[in-house]
């Protein structure tokens, strides 16, 4: 792997596909489109075409597998610069738009394939770095691949979400283990982690059969998984820095006390509480999208080769999207219409985000190659 | 990313005399491919890439900076951007006659033996 330039040009490197980018948006648009559609919330123009019932019916499988497992697909392929890694994630995106096309079962399988295939990719990583953090990357594949298993074969949402959310916070855990190397090993920490991970997995394998249980485990483990972040994550180091590593560090604390909130939620459901909602989207929203508004400005300029510059305006969709969360699982615990606007802004917030990151790179364009006064003056 | 933040921790100059890793070129390079790395910031981890420890070596020679960059992990889809930001800091210092040429290296496999020692007063350790 060399790159070589003159000094006085700059290397290219390929990104991702425009197509595969454009679809893994257009999964995070009918996603997010059909979670609305579920409270109710939608234009009866749009609502009367078939796509938005689909992406209602499809919510959870379109915002984890075709678009999140898309992006982190994306992500995988570009760090291990293998031709075949890509069809994981074009496999979990032609998936997402099968679902919305009215073809379910094609779009299952298709999900089980871009799983597997993932999986694979992992064990690339895990032989070149045979290491804690990469084996953990391994793990939350296969987690991946046992919910879409499950989807496949006609398992319910019980059965299949705790499988889905712990492929996304295994991967997640896997990223936050690598950057505690950076700091003193604190000999529990390992072996907490793993206590963590098995109540997790055994939380999700109980839940098909034994909801009570099983989701109660589960829960456990959130909350778990969430103070062990808090207690060793580098973000208490990182936040008391400035810039976009501050920003980074606010958006994980943030979504650390988020994670508990969504534990809380998932055990109490289990238990019967009317806590569903609370336990799905403090989990979905508030922990991983903040994951994901934490790392995008470090990410697209990787996948996509696209350049951000950083501005405390990044703060601005962060805080929307917690306020937002707190209006529709706080309050809207109590009212369904305060329920349903916290949604809205929700979703607002995302299409604020989005904004944001691009208003970034045109921000980064006019201040390194955009044209100068001289040039405009001048013509 | 480098250029749109200024690193948290602080950095003086690398001292000519002497480099925070394996240098052999000119001297008068030295000073300014130290200084230019420095500025170089993994912003997950609010440190420069030399304080993290991630240069293995930095050659000068035959018309070329030759200088072999690592990642703590494999699985980091942040490495392009990371070594196209080291090749603009060095573009920005080096004379334009000298190629620059940045390998990504896996052995040894990176540890945090290799953080500076401010690095990890920074980390709390």
């Amino acid at each position: 792997m060399q790159a070589a330039t003159t000094a006085g040009s700059r290397s290219r490197r390929a990104a991702t596909p425009a197509p595969l980018l454009m679809l893994a948006a257009l999964m995070l648009v009918t996603g997010i489109s059909g979670g609305l559609y579920r409270l109710g919330i939608a234009p009866s123009a749009i609502a009367a075409t078939g796509w938005l019932g689909r992406a209602g019916l499809a919510h959870a499988a379109l915002m984890i597998g075709a678009f999140l497992g898309t992006v982190i697909g994306i992500e995988r392929a570009v760090a291990v610069k293998l031709r075949g890694a890509w069809l994981a994630p074009i496999a979990s995106a032609l998936g997402g738009a099968c679902l919305l096309l009215g073809q379910a079962h094609v779009g299952a399988w298709l999900g089980v394939a871009a799983a597997t295939l993932f999986a694979a990719v992992n064990v690339v990583v895990v032989r070149r770095q045979p290491a804690i953090h990469t084996a953990l990357l391994w793990l939350a594949s296969v987690a991946w691949l046992a919910g879409n298993l499950l989807f496949a074969t006609g398992g319910g949402s019980e059965a299949v979400l705790p499988w889905w959310f712990a492929f996304l916070l295994v991967t997640i855990a896997a990223e936050r283990v690598e950057m505690t190397r950076l700091m003193r090993r604190r000999p529990v920490a390992h072996p907490l982690l793993f206590g963590v991970l098995a109540l997790m997995f055994a939380g999700a394998a109980t839940s098909g059969f034994a909801p009570r249980v099983g989701g109660l485990l589960y829960g456990l483990s959130l909350t778990a998984l969430a103070s062990w972040f808090l207690l060793f994550d580098i973000a208490r180091r990182t936040v008391a820095t400035k810039g976009l590593p501050r920003y980074m560090a606010v958006c994980l604390l943030a979504g650390y006390l988020w994670l508990a909130v969504g534990g809380i939620g998932w055990a109490s459901t289990a238990l019967g509480l009317p806590l569903r909602d609370i336990a799905l989207h403090a989990l979905g929203l508030g922990f991983v999208f903040s994951m994901m508004m934490a790392h995008a400005p470090v990410i697209l300029p990787a996948v996509a080769r696209i350049k951000i510059e950083f501005g405390r305006f990044f703060y601005v969709p962060l805080a929307a999207l917690h306020a937002s969360l707190l209006l529709r699982l706080g309050a809207g615990w109590f009212d369904a219409g305060l329920r349903s606007t916290g949604a809205v802004l929700n979703a607002a917030s995302i299409a604020l985000f989005a904004a944001t990151l691009a208003g970034a790179a045109l921000a980064w364009r006019i201040q390194h190659d955009g044209p100068t006064v001289q040039d405009i003056l001048h013509g | 990313m480098s250029e749109s933040m200024s690193p948290p921790v602080a950095h003086a100059a690398a001292s000519p005399a002497q480099s925070p890793f394996p240098y052999e070129g000119p001297d008068e390079l030295r000073g300014p491919i130290a200084a230019a790395l420095q500025r170089v910031v993994d912003p997950e981890v609010a440190m420069s890439i030399v304080d993290v420890g991630l240069i293995y070596g930095v050659t000068v020679a035959h018309g070329k900076i030759h200088l072999r960059l690592t990642m703590t992990s494999v699985a980091c889809p942040v490495a392009d951007v990371i070594v196209d930001d080291v090749e603009n800091e060095l573009d920005r210092i080096a004379p334009a006659d000298l190629q620059i040429q940045v390998e990504l290296v896996w052995e040894p496999p990176w540890t945090p033996a290799r953080m500076s020692e401010r690095a990890k007063i920074f980390m709390g350790w």
